[in-house]
């Protein structure tokens, strides 16, 4: 008999046990050239980027227990581009000696009828919000600065509001559970941003 | 000599009596005043007349110690108790006085003759003849005043001209330079040292080698010392293993040397003498970094030498790949990197004309820098920015439904060894393609063949038109013309009535096949020129199947006949056996032509006399063409048929 | 890709379905299609498990297809699908607690792929749970996207060895909104299969059926 047995998932080639390794800060708009100009710097000599999102959470609630929460997001800039679709866990406790905060991540791309599929499949959207700003990377890591702005009216991504006067720094790289020396070299490098922004270990639970 | 010390003697007495003793009563004894003499002398002791003067203390000195001698000589009696007479220092020193005095006469007298010395103005004392230069100073100071402001004009000229090249000095400067090295080359500062970087990692390398170089301060230079021409108060050090000059040598090598010429020139580059006061460090930086490129280049190749699979695998060797294109055929490239001090050691080998491929040398450092393009536009960021970094193409291969026959495209990536030895083959083709056609065209007079080379081709193809005429009938004779398309591993050659014809890379086959068309051009040429000269084209054929047999091709055949009808000519031409030309002709024909031109034709013995089987044809009779006059085939043949034509 | 054509072949009387692919093999060979690999289409069934709406559950279907090696569809029947890369099966995964994956329903079709022409003819033996139930026959014909503009064609390749079992268009294309002529994806392929797979499923067991190689 060729085929596997049924019990097994056809898991063909998914990355099944990937973690996002983050790091967190704030930078106010008026330090936010200089923050860029120095990123330019440090990062590889990529032509700079700039993106705009426009993001839904969804949840799935259950009879019991924690609502299951799905990230859905797609490029405004890009609209041919996939959406992307992303299930983050909850952050690992492990050892505090840790620079970064270390989560279980499922990135997947999707084709454009995501939101209708997630609607079918019980999701119902939380809210959503549009993100702008810059992207960068070096190496692995990814630096992720981005202006988050509330949506009005659901669904239109032109009405939007600004939800803070400073943007959202993210440090973040994604690797296969047990890379702990990614952290090291995320903490050298946000050490490079000081005192520009301050890229810490921030646990959402403990804001919520 | 100045004149003896000036000496001020002032005699007083400062207090009439001393208290020699005060009694207890208070009665104070006084010690009894000393007489005028006595005080004197007490007084005139005192006095130290040595020290008045003290540059002319010696002098004074000598003089003392000589007066002396003349006075123990006069004065014997006193001379063993000195200091029992009172006055004695006094005169001497009035004596010693004297002497000078009369000396300083003397001399001044002496001096006023001019007879027997001349005051210097350089001898320090100046003091004699102070009164008569008075007038001179002044007029001195004039004149040196005068000339003062002269110098002083120049000074400032100078200090100005100086000024500046101490401005351009000072843009040589080692901020400066480093400034301007800072404007080409990435530089960062570690520790207390400078380092740079050499490597193409920003262009988008892989390379793993770390390429950095270090700054240093040139600074221990004799600041006295005139300074070189080619100071520069920055030098560069450069890591031991990229020092010197490399470049990478492609070459074809064959077994046999009729490889034949491959555009090798040689523009060997020589090492461009750096110009006088160039930035030396800008030279030093780019041939490190050329090292460096041509040390990724070789890198690469080894490593796709290594993992390609091939029917020949691809041989490495120290700074050498081997590889094998064609069977028989040799593509080498290899790493030549020296470093300045082994110069002498050149193997005379190198001196001989290099068979460097100097297109794909060219080719390969394009290729890498492409190599390096790819994979830094290969990395776009991502849409939107939470998706993970990775390649663009396969993020989007999921949610697209990519089939595979897609995939394998994306991933597809040619490797910079394959793309070259495919270069290489090319290459190679295309000039053994031309040696051949060349050979044939020398070898072969009739008929000619021309071939036309496309200026622009890719580095994968390249095209060749191939005319095949005839000398002197150009214009009528255009019957072939082949269109060679010469690939990597294949030629095609296209017909001019669009056949396509596949050759290998083999030599042969395009020979062959260049043959069998030329003796196909001829008998097209001959129904050509039967169209020209009103024959009528009875038969014709390009592939023969009756008579022998062809090693290479077919023979072709035509058979033609005279306007009036009572010739006809057949023509048969093969690759290998040449010509054979038959003439027939009408059997009751009075035999016009016959005989002329030197063409045997004869009627043979008639049977059937009837004369409406006149017409029949009768047999063939060859001509023996080697002995018919012409300079070609095809003019031989008009000959022929003209000698054919009744006349009108 | 082309426009596909799925559909499913009865097995022959009196034969098991392997000898009937084998057959249905030599008729192509015949034609002068040339054997071009293997290829295989999975489908797994999910179902929500916190229904607290009493409405019916509706079944999850993720699929995989050797054509696409690095995407994942998931389809709901009738309703909307997804195309995704093979990290969703990862997602879903994750998903366990709210969706349950049906493990004795797992449905795949194994075949040979030949090529003849234009036309990309994959002939799969259809298995649920190890047995095989049934053979189902896919015709992509490479050169157009568009149903319309080829179905005749696709329809007189199909007769020339499939006979009588000529099946009618697909259900998929004739009820697409925009018509006949959008075109086609991978998705109207996989909806194909889906449909056929359910009929499979529901069909009794062939008794002379027994285990596919």
């Amino acid at each position: 008999m060729e085929a596997p047995p049924v019990t097994v998932m056809p898991v063909t080639g998914g990355a099944i046990n990937m973690m996002e390794y983050l790091l967190q800060g704030s930078v106010l708009d008026q330090a936010l050239d200089s923050l860029l100009h120095r990123l330019r710097g440090l990062c590889d000599n990529i032509e700079p980027d700039t993106f705009a999102d426009h993001e839904l959470v969804y949840l799935l609630k259950g009879q019991q227990g924690q609502p299951f929460l799905l990230r859905a997001r797609r490029s405004l800039a890009h609209p041919a581009a996939p959406w992307h679709l992303r299930y983050l866990g909850q952050p690992e406790v492990g050892d505090k000696s840790r620079h970064a905060l270390v989560r279980n991540c499922v990135d997947v791309a999707a084709s454009h009828s995501l939101p209708d599929f997630l609607n079918e499949m019980g999701f119902r959207m939380d809210h959503e919000f549009v993100a702008k700003g810059h992207v960068f990377r070096k190496g692995a890591m990814k630096v992720v600065v981005s202006k988050l702005s509330r949506v009005l009216v659901p669904g239109n991504t032109d009405n939007t509001e600004q939800l803070s006067l400073s943007s959202l720094v993210e440090l973040s790289v994604l690797a296969p559970a047990g890379q702990d020396t990614m952290s090291e070299d995320m903490r050298s490098f946000a050490e490079q941003l000081k005192p520009l922004v301050h890229l810490e270990k921030i646990d959402p639970k403990k804001h919520t | 000599m100045s004149g003896g010390p000036a000496v001020r003697v002032s005699i007083e007495s400062s207090c009439e009596k001393q208290v020699q003793e005060v009694s207890l009563d208070g009665v104070e004894t006084y010690v009894p005043p000393l007489s005028m003499s006595q005080s004197l002398a007490r007084l005139a002791q005192r006095i130290d007349f040595n020290q008045s003067d003290d540059s002319n203390d010696e002098d004074v000195s000598s003089s003392d110690a000589q007066w002396r001698q003349e006075q123990e000589e006069e004065e014997g009696v006193v001379r063993f108790q000195p200091s029992l007479w009172p006055w004695d220092s006094v005169r001497t020193a009035l004596r010693g006085a004297l002497t000078e005095m009369c000396v300083l006469h003397d001399v001044l007298a002496v001096v006023k003759e001019k007879k027997y010395m001349a005051l210097d103005p350089v001898s320090q004392d100046s003091a004699t003849a102070k009164v008569p230069q008075v007038l001179q100073l002044v007029s001195k100071k004039r004149a040196l005043a005068q000339a003062g402001s002269v110098l002083l004009r120049g000074a400032e000229r100078l200090s100005r001209s100086v000024c500046e090249t101490a401005e351009s000095r000072r843009q040589r400067d080692f901020n400066s330079e480093l400034l301007r090295l800072r404007s080409q080359w990435k530089l960062r500062k570690v520790g207390d040292k400078i380092l740079g970087d050499l490597s193409y990692r920003s262009a988008g390398s892989l390379f793993p080698h770390h390429g950095t170089f270090e700054v240093i301060k040139n600074t221990d230079l004799d600041l006295d010392k005139k300074i070189p021409e080619d100071y520069c108060p920055l030098s560069v050090q450069i890591p031991s293993d990229l020092q010197g000059t490399a470049y990478i040598k492609v070459s074809i090598q064959k077994t046999a040397p009729d490889i034949g010429d491959l555009g090798t020139v040689n523009l060997f580059r020589r090492q461009p003498k750096t110009r006088a006061g160039a930035l030396q460090w800008n030279v030093c930086l780019e041939a490190a970094q050329n090292v460096l490129l041509c040390k990724e280049i070789l890198a690469q190749l080894s490593r796709e030498a290594v993992q390609l699979k091939s029917q020949v695998p691809h041989i490495v060797v120290k700074n050498h790949i081997i590889s094998q294109p064609f069977p028989g055929l040799q593509l080498s490239i290899s790493l030549c990197h020296s470093t300045g001090e082994k110069k002498n050691q050149r193997s005379p080998a190198e001196n001989k004309p290099d068979d460097h491929l100097y297109v794909l040398e060219h080719n390969l450092h394009q290729l890498i820098r492409e190599f390096h393009k790819q994979t830094l536009t290969s990395m776009v960021m991502p849409h939107p920015a939470s998706a993970p970094l990775g390649q663009k193409r396969l993020r989007l291969a999921g949610p697209m439904a990519y089939d595979k026959s897609a995939i394998a495209n994306l991933q597809s990536n040619e490797g910079l060894l394959e793309k070259i030895i495919k270069q290489a083959k090319h290459i190679f083709l295309r000039s053994r393609t031309a040696r051949t056609i060349d050979s044939l065209a020398c070898r072969v007079e009739d008929p000619q063949i021309q071939a036309h080379w496309s200026n622009i081709n890719d580095v994968y193809e390249s095209s060749v038109k191939v005319l095949i005429t005839s000398q002197g009938y150009e214009q009528i004779c255009k019957s072939i013309q082949l269109q060679l398309n010469i690939g990597v591993e294949q030629i095609r050659v296209v017909h001019r009535d669009g056949r396509v014809i596949t050759l290998s890379h083999q030599e042969q086959e395009l020979q062959d096949f260049m043959l069998s068309q030329m003796s196909q051009h001829q008998v097209h040429a001959v129904q050509q020129l039967a169209k020209v000269m009103g024959w009528h084209v009875l038969s014709f054929s390009n592939h023969v199947g009756l008579g022998a047999v062809e090693n290479i091709g077919n023979a072709s055949a035509l058979t033609v006949a005279s306007p009036n009808g009572e010739h006809a000519i057949s023509v048969r031409n093969g690759p290998e056996q040449g010509c054979r030309v038959l003439v027939q002709r009408v059997r009751g024909g009075g035999g016009g032509g016959g005989g002329a031109g030197g063409v045997c034709v004869s009627g043979g013995g008639e049977v059937v006399q009837d004369l409406r089987w006149a017409q029949l044809r009768g047999g063939y009779r060859e001509v023996n063409w080697s002995r018919m006059e012409g300079r070609n085939f095809i003019y031989k043949m008009e000959l022929l048929m003209a000698a054919l034509t009744p006349c009108p | 890709m082309g426009f596909t054509c799925v559909c499913q072949v009865p097995v022959a009387e009196g034969k098991s379905v392997q000898q009937t692919v084998d057959m249905l093999h030599k008729k192509l060979e015949q034609l002068g299609a040339i054997k071009h690999g293997s290829f295989w289409v999975d489908c797994e069934t999910y179902h929500a498990t916190g229904n607290t709406s009493g409405q019916p559950t509706k079944l999850l279907y993720v699929m995989h297809n050797s054509e696409t090696p690095l995407s994942c569809m998931a389809l709901f029947e009738g309703g909307p699908a997804l195309t995704a890369d093979v990290n969703f099966d990862v997602l879903m995964l994750k998903l366990k607690s709210h969706f349950q994956n049906a493990k004795g329903h797992k449905v795949e079709s194994r075949g040979t792929r030949y090529r003849y022409c234009d036309f990309l003819v994959k002939v799969g033996a259809v298995t649920m749970s190890s047995s095989a139930r049934g053979i189902s026959v896919e015709v992509e014909y490479c050169a157009c996207v568009v149903p319309g503009d080829c179905w005749n064609l696709m329809k007189e390749f199909l007769q020339s060895f499939l006979g009588a079992n000529v099946p009618e268009l697909p259900s998929v294309f004739a009820t697409k909104p925009e018509g006949l002529y959008a075109p086609s994806d991978c998705i109207d392929t996989m909806t194909q299969y889906l449909e056929l797979f359910s009929k499979v499923r529901k069909q009794q067991v062939i008794p002379g059926g027994g285990s596919v190689r």
